[in-house]
């Protein structure tokens, strides 16, 4: 009875610690305006992404017509479009105020439905490397120098000498490029589509990151009071790591999370434009790039130029956002970066 | 160098040992976890008939078990033997192949470097000694920028703009050799420089911003200018060299990045490095080379980075004692 007194009084000194950091957090990020125009262009492209179907004028996939001679061309910005059926009747009649690709794709629409896919495999890498890097590396830091910290930071650390880029490549290499059906035992076919193998490549080049910033969080928080009291009155080790550790250390996760989309962003985007990730037709940024690069010498601009915006426009949001996160969390970089 | 250093340099480079037995064998099971196997691999999109399966299991001993198999790999490729290509240009020794791209990676990386460098410093120092007024805020909001400008866009705009609008041929990429005129070289790869240095010198420059504040204000600096001393000569003497020993981390950092963005920036501007070079090969599924490259970079970069740390040591001693002995 005493100790679940204890417990629960325990929990109400939290709640109102954490209450009061939190409107504190709130002040500091506030007060940096850049951050906040971070927070609302992430909230108004996430949006974007969301609602891409609604928002964009045409499906990413149809061709409108384009002057035809050698090869085709694509059309400038502001060009009026037409779609012809097979007997030469117009179907559809528009404007591209983006231009048109080489094939005669509506930009706008295809880099809509490019920054929905970006966002989308940037956002799924972040998360599933975060939860598991996260898991691992708390476990490590909470058994500090003991066999199960070694066996787990010695594993993250083999994956720590490439580069990042290099190491997706290399894993891209192991799975294949494009959709593979695996013939299983127990369930019989499955087949793994080209979008999960490169989620999955570039999570796994995220896991270590996270593991060895959830560790250092941990090891940071072992040290505190709380935790040797937690532990006089009995509370289990997987209470202590879920419940109070856990509390302290998920804002410097949360953190390093933000400030990594943008490069897991840029090695997505990387990989389709080596022709390594997304494959065409699919409408990515990274694809549209790589058919752009036969078009920029002949002053084709916007076929490279809009692509490459919605890119930035992604990194730029992120790290405005954890940047700003990262000043109002931690007072000692106020002002700095 | 002290004895002290001397030490902690072997004892980095002893704890490198285990780390590229872990990069190898990553490598070698590279081959035999792809879809299909080994044998598949290496026939890559060829109809393969009874007699060629058999004679590359022979070939490549793959009827050895799996450890005598990567043993044998791991020790010629000690000794600098990679293997011949396959499909890239059949039979030239995988490390020709390497040694002859090398030039190119290693002047683009190099001056990439020395760009972010010399643009990072000053733009941090500047930043810092003139925090909050309007030359801080330009720096940061540029920097923000920099750092968030994907390379091989910012190629493929260069080339756009200065190619194509402006009608400047040098600007249109491609590589022209040292033997072939100094100007010519250099004018080629000037732009290829900007577009993977921006990113780097954006990164150095907010480093050495956040340590530029943090040492101007510990007290000998106070002190020292409460004596009189002139604030520039404070800051370019003093400040700015205790600055810069953190922001060499960075720069450790920063080769991981280098190296990254090598293989886009050489894309875009069709340069014949050792990034075109594994596009090449993962195209034509010459795995040897694959591994060759990817073995060959991860060397790289581990040693890079165990130099900068020595560097980091040896200018700030401390350090040997709290990051050596973990």
């Amino acid at each position: 009875m005493t100790q679940e007194t204890e417990t629960s009084d325990d929990q109400s000194t939290i709640d109102v610690n954490q209450r009061s950091q939190l409107q504190q957090f709130w002040k500091q990020y506030r007060k940096n305006k850049l951050s906040l125009a971070g927070g609302v262009l992430v909230v108004l492209l996430l949006i974007t992404a969301l609602f891409a179907p609604v928002i964009a004028p045409h499906s990413p996939y149809t061709q409108f017509d384009v002057p035809e001679d050698e090869q085709y061309h694509p059309l400038p910005p502001g060009s009026e479009i037409t779609l012809t059926d097979r007997n030469g009747e117009v179907v559809k009649q528009s404007t591209a105020y983006f231009g048109t690709d080489n094939v005669g794709r509506d930009i706008l629409s295809r880099a809509l439905f490019g920054m929905r896919l970006t966002l989308m495999i940037g956002l799924s890498v972040i998360m599933f490397a975060m939860v598991i890097g996260a898991v691992a590396g708390g476990i490590a830091g909470y058994y500090y120098e003991t066999w199960i910290d070694d066996s787990i930071m010695r594993f993250m650390d083999m994956l720590f000498p490439f580069p990042s880029l290099i190491l997706a490549v290399a894993l891209l290499g192991v799975v294949g490029i494009g959709e593979t059906t695996y013939e299983l035992a127990v369930v019989g076919e499955v087949v793994v589509p080209n979008v999960a193998k490169i989620v999955l490549v570039i999570t796994i080049v995220y896991i270590p990151r996270f593991a060895r910033v959830m560790r250092g969080a941990v090891l940071k928080e072992i040290e505190e009071d709380y935790v040797d009291a937690a532990k006089s009155i009995g509370a289990s080790d997987s209470h202590i790591l879920l419940r109070d550790i856990s509390m302290n250390t998920i804002p410097p996760v949360i953190i390093q999370a933000t400030l990594y989309i943008g490069t897991a962003v840029l090695i997505s985007a990387g990989l389709s434009f080596l022709g390594l990730g997304i494959q065409p037709p699919e409408p990515s940024l990274g694809v549209m790039l790589a058919g752009a690069r036969n078009y920029i010498h002949s002053g084709e601009w916007w076929f490279a130029a809009f692509p490459g915006l919605g890119i930035f426009l992604i990194i730029l949001a992120f790290n405005l956002l954890g940047d700003g996160l990262r000043d109002a969390l931690d007072p000692r970089y106020q002002g700095e970066q | 160098m002290t004895t002290h250093m001397l030490k902690y340099l072997a004892k980095r480079l002893l704890l490198s040992i285990p780390t590229f037995i872990g990069v190898s064998i990553i490598i070698f099971m590279m081959v035999h976890l792809a879809p299909g196997g080994p044998v598949d691999v290496i026939l890559g999109s060829q109809i393969a008939t009874e007699e060629m399966v058999e004679q590359i299991r022979a070939e490549f001993n793959l009827d050895q078990p799996l450890y005598i198999q990567y043993i044998d790999w791991a020790t010629s490729a000690i000794q600098g033997d990679l293997g011949e290509s396959l499909t890239v240009t059949g039979g030239t020794q995988v490390s020709t192949l390497i040694m002859g791209r090398l030039p190119v990676t290693i002047e683009l990386a190099i001056f990439s470097l020395l760009l972010a460098i010399t643009i990072g410093i000053p733009a941090g120092i500047i930043s810092a000694v003139y925090q909050d007024q309007i030359a801080d805020h330009a720096m940061r909001i540029t920097a923000l920028t920099g750092i968030s400008i994907p390379n091989f866009w910012l190629g493929i705009m260069l080339i756009v703009l200065f190619a194509v609008q402006l009608q400047q041929p040098w600007a249109a990429g491609g590589w022209v050799p040292l033997s072939d005129g100094i100007v010519d070289n250099l004018l080629h790869i000037l732009f290829p420089i900007i577009a993977l240095g921006t990113a780097i010198s954006a990164l150095i420059a907010r480093m050495m911003r956040s340590e530029m504040l943090d040492t101007l204000n510990q007290d000998y600096i106070r002190t020292a200018r409460a004596m009189g001393i002139g604030k520039w000569e404070i800051i370019l003497k003093d400040a700015a060299k205790n600055a810069f020993i953190p922001v060499l981390t960075v720069i450790g950092f920063a080769i991981g990045g280098l190296m990254n963005g090598a293989v886009l920036t050489e894309t875009v501007f069709s340069l014949p490095g050792i990034g075109t070079l594994l596009i090449l090969a993962i195209d034509r599924r010459d795995y040897r080379v694959i591994q060759g490259i990817i073995l060959f970079i991860s060397f790289i970069f581990v040693f890079a980075n165990i130099f900068v740390d020595v560097l980091y040591a040896y200018l700030d001693p401390r350090i040997t004692s709290s990051r050596g002995d973990s």
